[in-house]
C-alpha cells in the first residue's frame, strides 16, 4: 500500500488497471490507516464522477444474473462502451473465506479489454453487502468506465442498499412453476426500473410470456416511485442473447427522460444523502462496538436480556447511555 | 450346531465385555459394514442369482466367464507423435497386451489444431497430439485394423477423430463393417467431471446419437459408446455415485437414440461401459455385480427384445487417484489388489495403471510391469478358472444389494430432476461428487483415511529413483510443420466444400460423422472440423459451482482435537485480516487445455474454509488471461493447479505477464502432478512453492499463509 494518496489518484485517472483495482482493495480495507488515505482519493476523484450509467442488477440465486452481465456487457463493449462489473458475492462462510466464483460464468466478459469485473467478498464485514460498493462504483466511473454494473443477490437488505446507489434498478426474474409472484418482495417491486425474465428460451418461453403478464399485473398495484416512468417487464434469454439491446433501449430512454426532467440530478442528490446517513450510521456501529466499556457490558447484558432476566428497552437504554456519558467529557 | 447367540456371546467375550456393533465402519457409500455377515443377511435378495450369463446378470455377462476367455488385457496409452505412440504401441503388443486403447492430448480433445496458439502448452505431453488423417495414419502404421480391436478415448472431438480413424482404415484397404473396437463418446460425464466438451449439452448429444446411428447401420462390430463411471470415481464419487451417476447416464443416452428414431434392440446391445476400481477390495467386486444387475432392471423399461439389450459389459480401470507420488513402488501393490477387484467383479477388459502414474506417463518400464500385473493374474494365479467365485457370499452379496438400493435411490432423485442432462444443469451430481472429494481429502490430511507411505510410514529421505517420461516441446513444432505440410499440398477446394457440407449436417441436413468421414479424407484437420461444427452450435462455458463447509465439518466431527487445527488456522487468517485490512486472498487457476479440476475444487473449497478469500478462474486460461484476473481481483498470490504436464511453459509465462503488467509483487505458487525433478525450474522462474500430489491442504495452506506474512506482515 502507498501513503501517498496521489499514486491512487493519478492511476484511476490514467485508467490504469493495476492501479484501479488497488485503489478498489484500498477502499475495501477494514484498516482505519487505510481508511484515511482512501477518504482523501474519494474526495479527488469525486469531481471526475456523474458521467456513467449506473446500473443495479438483482435477481434469486441461479436466475442468471452473471450470464446475463456477460452477454449484455459484451454486447456494450461492442457498441464501444467501457463496462465496469462489481459483483457482490454473500456467501461468507462461517469461516469468513468466501468463494469467488463470478468470472467463471464471465467468461468472455472477463477477457475483454473494454471490460473491468471486481468480484468482493462481503464475508465478515460489518455492514454487510455492499459496504463499500457505492465508493468502488464512484471510483470506476472516475476511471472513465461509461456503464458501470452492479451484481447482487437479492437476500436482505441488499437489494435497497444496492437501489439506493444506481440510476437503474433491474429485477431479473424466472419463471417457476406459475406462483411467481410468491418469489417477489414486495419492497423489490417498489424499486425495480424495469422487471426482466429471464430464461425465455426452449420449451420455456410461453411459460416466461406468463410470468411476465404477471408482473406487469403486480405492478400495476405499486405506486411507480417516478411520475415519468412505469417499470416495464420484458423477457429476454441471457443465454442466447436475445432481448438484450430492447433492455440497453429501455435504460438509455429512463436516462432520457430522467435527464430531461431533471429527476436523475434530484436522484443522485437524494442518494448522496442517503449515502451520508448511511455512513454516519455505520460510523456510530463502529464506535459502538469498538467502545471498551460496551465490549466489557454486552456479554452480560446479552446474557440477562435472552434469559429474561433483563427487559430489552431497559438494556439499549443502558447500552446507548454509556457512550452518552462519552458525549458528556 | 452353532447358534448366533453362542456366536455372541464369544464375540461379546473375546471384545472384553464389548458389543461386536461397535466394529461396524460406516463406508463413504453410507453402508454399515458388520464385522460378520451371515445366511440371515442374504434371505430372500433379489440380486441373488444363480447363473452367469442368463438375466439379471449379476454373476457376470458370459456363461462360463474367465474359463471360457479371460479378460482383454486393454493399456490405455498415448504421447507424444502419432509416431513415437505408434512404435509403442507395437512393442506393448508384442509383449502380451491384448487390445489397443488410445490416449490422445489435450488440444486434440478440445478440438484445436496444434497451432492454435490456446494450446501451446499441450501437445502432446498427456497423449498423442492428432491433427489430422496423416498422423492417424502413422498412428496404426502396421497394425491391422480389420484384426485389431481399438479402443479410443474421445468425447469432444469425436466427429472428427472418428471420421479420421475410419477414413484412415478405408485407406489401408480396411472395409467399415470389419472394424471392431470402443469410442467412448460419452459426453454428459465431460460436463459432469472430465471436462473435455466443446459444444453445449444439446448438440452434443446429437452428436452421441448420430454416430450409434451411423455405426449400428455400418459397423455392427463397433461399440458406439463407453458409459463411464470411472471418470466420476476418480473425480471423487465413492461406489454408489458412481454406479448411479453411470447408469442414469446410461438410460440418458437410451432414451436420445430412441427419441432419434432408433427402436432400442439396434443400438442398446452395442452400448458399453467403464468402470473404475479403487481399493475398497470388496466394494468394488460388489458394485461390477450390482451395475449389472441394476443395469438390466433399469433397461425393461424400454421393452427390449435381444437379451443383449440390458447385458452391461464392461472395461475396467484401477485407480490412479489411490497412487501414490510417495514410496511409489506401493502402487503396484495396490494395483494388483484394485486388479483382483476388477477380475472377481466379472471385468470384459482391464487397463492397470503403473507405478509412476502420479508422477508422469508411462515409460516402457513400468507400462511393462502395469501390464504383467494382469497377465500374472490370468496366467499364474488360477483365478480365472472358475466363473464369479465369490458369488454366494454373504458379505459379497449383501454388498451388492446394498449398493443396488442405494443406487436406485439416488436414480430416483435424478429421474426426479428430468433425467441425467437436467440433473446436470441443476449441478446437482457435481456437487455430490465435489463435496465427497473435499470429505475424502480432510480424512487424508487427519489420518483417517490410510495411504501408507502418505500420511502413515512416510519416508523420511524421499527419493525419486526411476527414469520419468518427459515429452519435449519440439513435438509442438514437429506437428506445426506437418500441419503446414498439408494445407499446402491439399486440394483446398474440395476441403472447403467438405467443410461445409459439416457445417450443413450441423445444421440439420445428415449424419455428422459421415460428412467428417469425407472431409478427413480431403484432408481437413481436427480443428478444422470441429469449427465448422461450432459455427452452429456455439462452445460450452461451463458454470463453475463449488461446495463450502465440507472440509471443515469433516474434521470438526472427527474430534475436539481436529476442530483445534481449523481454528487456528481461522484465526490466522483472521489476524490477518486484522493487520493489513482484508483477508488473504488467493487466485486458484487452471491454465491451458489441463481439465483435471478436483484438485483445485478441493484447494478452494478448503482455503475457503480456513478463511481464505478465493477466486476461481474459469478452466482453460492462456497465462495472459490468468494474469488479467489476479490483477483486477488484486489477489495477494495465484496458486496455478496443473496436472497435465504444461507447467513449465505455464507458471513462467504466468509469472513474466504479471510482472509486464506492473503486478510482480503478485506471488505465485503451483500445485498438481510436477515431477519432483522439475522443482527447480519452477523455483527459478519465480515460483514460490511447489505443492505435489499428497500434499495435506493444511501444509499448503501453512506454507501459502508463510509466504504472505512474511510479504505484508512486515
Ligand atoms: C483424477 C485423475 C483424472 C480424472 C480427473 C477428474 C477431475 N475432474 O479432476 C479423470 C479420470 C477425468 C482424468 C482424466 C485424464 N487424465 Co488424469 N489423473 C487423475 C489422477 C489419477 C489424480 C489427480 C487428482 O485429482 N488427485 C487428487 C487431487 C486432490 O490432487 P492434486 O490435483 O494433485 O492436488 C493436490 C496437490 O497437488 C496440491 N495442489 C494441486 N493444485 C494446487 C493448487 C494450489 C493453489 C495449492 C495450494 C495446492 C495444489 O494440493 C492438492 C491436495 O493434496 C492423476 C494421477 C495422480 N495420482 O495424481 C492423473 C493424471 C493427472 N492424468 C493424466 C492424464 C494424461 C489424463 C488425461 C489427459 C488422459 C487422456 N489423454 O485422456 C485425461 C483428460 C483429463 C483432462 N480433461 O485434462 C496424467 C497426466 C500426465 C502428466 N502430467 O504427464 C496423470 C498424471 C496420470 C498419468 N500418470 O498418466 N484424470
Ligand atoms: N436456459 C437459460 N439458462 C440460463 C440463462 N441465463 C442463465 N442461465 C443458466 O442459469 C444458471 C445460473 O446462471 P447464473 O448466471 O450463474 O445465475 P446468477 O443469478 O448469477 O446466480 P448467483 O450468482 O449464484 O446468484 C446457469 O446454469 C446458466 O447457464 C438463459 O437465458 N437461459
Ligand atoms: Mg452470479
Amino acid at each position: 500500500m502507498f501513503k501517498d494518496p496521489s499514486y491512487y489518484i493519478q492511476g484511476v485517472l490514467d485508467f490504469n488497471r493495476l492501479m484501479l483495482a488497488r485503489t478498489i482493495t484500498l477502499i475495501e480495507s477494514q484498516l482505519s490507516t487505510h481508511q484515511d488515505i482512501a477518504r482523501e482519493v474519494i474526495s479527488e476523484l469525486l469531481p471526475h464522477t456523474g458521467k456513467a450509467v449506473r446500473l443495479g442488477i438483482t435477481g434469486v440465486p441461479g436466475a442468471g444474473k452473471s450470464t446475463f452481465i456477460e452477454s449484455f456487457g459484451t454486447m456494450l463493449t461492442g457498441l464501444g462502451y467501457r463496462v465496469a462489473v462489481l459483483a457482490i458475492d454473500p456467501s461468507s462462510t462461517r469461516s469468513g473465506g468466501s468463494i469467488l466464483g463470478d468470472k467463471t460464468r464471465m467468461e468472455r466478459l472477463a477477457v475483454n479489454d473494454m471490460a473491468f469485473i471486481r468480484p468482493s467478498p462481503s464475508g465478515g464485514s460489518l455492514g454487510g453487502v455492499a459496504r463499500k460498493t457505492r465508493e468502488t462504483m464512484l471510483i470506476c466511473e472516475a476511471a472513465g468506465f461509461d456503464v458501470i454494473i452492479v451484481e447482487t443477490v437479492g437476500v436482505g437488505q441488499s437489494e435497497t442498499t444496492v437501489a439506493s446507489m444506481v440510476d437503474f434498478f433491474l429485477v431479473l426474474q424466472i419463471s417457476g412453476a406459475g406462483d411467481e409472484l410468491q418469489g417477489i418482495k414486495k419492497g423489490v417491486l417498489e424499486v425495480a426500473d424495469a422487471i426482466v425474465v429471464n430464461k425465455a428460451d426452449g420449451d420455456n418461453i410461453t411459460r416466461a410470456k406468463l410470468a411476465k403478464k404477471q408482473y406487469e399485473t403486480a405492478l400495476h398495484l405499486v405506486t411507480p416511485s417516478s411520475p415519468n416512468w412505469t417499470p416495464p417487464v420484458m423477457t429476454c434469454s441471457a443465454l442466447e442473447e436475445k432481448g438484450l439491446s430492447e433492455v440497453w433501449d429501455t435504460i438509455t430512454q429512463h436516462k432520457k427522460i430522467m435527464t430531461a426532467t431533471g429527476e436523475l440530478e434530484e436522484k443522485r442528490r437524494d442518494q448522496s444523502m442517503s449515502w451520508m446517513w448511511f455512513l454516519v450510521k455505520e460510523g456510530l456501529e463502529t464506535w459502538f462496538y469498538n467502545h471498551e466499556e460496551i465490549q466489557k457490558v454486552l456479554p452480560t447484558i446479552k446474557e440477562r436480556v435472552e434469559t429474561g432476566n433483563m427487559a430489552p428497552t431497559r438494556a439499549a437504554d443502558e447500552l446507548v447511555s454509556i457512550l452518552g456519558k462519552e458525549l458528556l467529557f | 450346531m452353532a447358534t448366533q447367540e453362542q456366536w455372541l456371546e464369544l464375540a461379546t467375550k473375546q471384545m472384553k465385555g464389548k458389543s461386536p456393533d461397535i466394529l461396524t465402519w460406516k463406508s463413504p457409500e453410507g453402508i454399515d459394514v458388520k464385522c460378520l455377515y451371515t445366511e440371515d443377511d442374504i434371505q430372500g435378495l433379489e440380486t441373488k442369482v444363480q447363473y452367469p450369463g442368463l438375466a439379471p446378470y449379476t454373476r457376470g455377462p458370459m456363461a462360463t466367464m474367465y474359463a471360457g476367455r479371460p479378460w482383454t488385457i486393454r493399456q490405455y496409452a498415448g504421447f507424444s507423435t502419432a509416431k513415437e505412440s505408434n512404435a509403442f504401441y507395437r512393442r506393448n503388443l508384442a509383449a502380451g497386451q491384448k487390445g489397443l486403447s488410445v490416449a490422445f492430448d489435450l488440444a486434440t480433445h478440445r478440438g484445436y489444431d496444434s497451432d492454435n496458439p490456446r494450446v501451446a502448452g499441450d501437445i502432446g505431453k498427456a497423449g498423442v497430439a492428432i491433427d489430422s488423417i496423416e498422423d492417424m495414419k502413422i498412428l496404426f502404421d502396421g497394425i491391422p485394423l480389420d484384426k485389431m480391436s481399438v479402443s479410443m478415448t474421445m468425447n469432444g472431438a469425436v466427429i472428427p477423430i472418428l471420421g479420421m480413424w475410419i477414413a484412415a482404415a478405408e485407406e489401408s484397404g480396411v472395409q467399415q463393417e470389419q472394424l471392431t473396437g470402443t469410442i467412448q463418446n460419452d459426453i454428459l460425464k465431460e460436463y459432469l467431471t472430465r471436462n473435455t466438451y466443446i459444444y453445449p449439452p444439446e448438440p452434443s448429444m446429437r452428436i452421441v446419437s448420430d454416430i450409434m446411428a451411423f455405426c449400428s447401420q455400418n459397423m455392427p462390430k463397433y461399440n458406439t459408446i463407453s458409459i463411464s463411471g470411472y471418470h466420476i470415481m476418480e473425480a471423487g464419487a465413492d461406489s454408489v455415485l458412481q454406479t448411479a451417476f453411470t447408469l442414469a447416464d446410461g438410460v440418458e443416452y437410451v432414451r436420445a437414440a430412441i427419441a432419434s428414431g432408433m427402436s432400442v434392440d439396434t443400438f442398446a446391445p452395442r452400448l458399453s461401459f467403464f468402470f473404475g476400481i479403487g481399493m475398497n477390495f470388496f466394494m468394488d467386486i460388489a458394485m461390477l455385480r450390482a451395475a449389472r444387475f441394476l443395469w438390466h432392471r433399469l433397461m425393461q423399461q424400454f421393452n427390449p427384445s435381444n437379451p443383449k439389450s440390458s447385458m452391461l459389459r464392461t472395461h475396467c480401470q484401477t485407480s490412479g487417484w489411490s497412487l501414490t507420488e510417495q514410496d511409489p513402488y506401493n502402487n503396484i501393490i495396490r494395483t494388483t489388489m484394485e486388479a483382483m477387484s476388477a477380475a472377481l467383479g466379472g471385468t470384459q477388459s482391464l487397463h492397470t495403471n503403473s507405478y509412476d502414474e502420479a508422477v508422469c506417463l508411462p515409460t516402457d518400464f513400468s507400462a511393462r510391469i502395469a501390464r504383467n500385473t494382469q497377465i500374472i493374474i490370468q496366467e499364474e494365479s488360477h483365478v480365472c478358472k472358475v466363473a464369479d467365485p465369490l458369488g454366494g457370499s454373504y458379505y459379497i452379496e449383501y454388498l451388492t444389494n446394498q449398493i443396488v438400493e442405494k443406487a436406485q435411490a439416488i436414480i430416483d432423485e435424478i429421474e426426479e430432476i428430468g433425467g441425467m442432462a437436467k440433473a446436470i444443469e441443476s449441478g446437482m451430481p457435481k456437487m455430490r461428487i465435489e463435496e465427497s472429494a473435499a470429505r475424502r481429502q480432510a480424512r487424508i490430511d487427519q489420518g483417517s483415511d490410510v495411504i501408507v507411505g502418505v500420511n502413515k510410514y512416510r519416508l523420511e529421505d524421499e527419493k525419486l529413483d526411476f527414469d520419468i517420461l518427459e515429452v519435449p516441446d519440439s513435438v509442438r513444432l514437429e506437428q506445426i510443420d506437418r500441419l503446414k505440410e498439408i494445407r499446402s499440398t491439399r486440394d483446398e477446394a474440395q476441403t472447403q466444400a467438405c467443410l461445409e457440407a459439416v457445417t450443413k449436417a450441423a445444421e440439420g441436413n445428415g449424419n455428422l460423422l459421415e460428412v467428417a468421414i469425407a472431409a478427413a479424407k480431403a484432408r481437413a484437420t481436427v480443428g478444422e472440423i470441429s469449427d465448422a461444427m461450432e459455427k452452429v452450435f456455439g462452445r460450452y462455458v461451463a458454470t463453475t459451482q463449488c461446495v463450502s463447509g465440507a472440509y471443515s465439518s469433516e474434521y470438526s466431527e472427527a474430534s475436539s482435537e481436529s476442530a483445534g487445527i481449523i481454528e487456528s488456522f481461522r484465526k490466522r487468517t483472521g489476524e490477518f485480516l486484522e493487520k493489513t485490512g482484508r483477508r488473504p486472498r488467493i487466485l486458484v487457476t487452471k491454465m491451458g487445455q489441463d481439465g483435471h479440476d478436483r484438485g483445485i475444487k478441493v484447494v478452494a473449497s478448503s482455503f475457503a474454509d480456513l478463511g481464505f478469500d478465493v477466486d476461481i478462474s474459469p478452466m482453460f486460461q492462456t497465462p495472459d488471461e490468468a494474469a488479467k484476473m489476479a490483477i483486477e481481483n488484486d489477489v495477494h498470490i495465484v496458486g496455478a493447479s496443473s496436472l497435465a504436464a504444461g507447467h513449465k511453459t505455464l507458471v513462467p509465462e504466468l509469472i513474466a505477464k504479471l510482472k509486464e503488467q506492473g503486478a510482480g509483487e503478485i506471488g505465485v505458487v503451483a500445485g498438481g502432478v510436477i515431477p519432483p525433478s522439475d522443482y527447480d525450474f519452477l523455483f527459478n522462474a519465480g515460483c514460490k512453492a511447489v505443492f505435489g500430489p499428497g500434499t495435506p491442504i493444511t501444509t499448503s495452506a501453512g506454507k501459502v499463509m508463510d509466504l504472505l506474512e512474511a510479504q505484508y506482515l512486515k
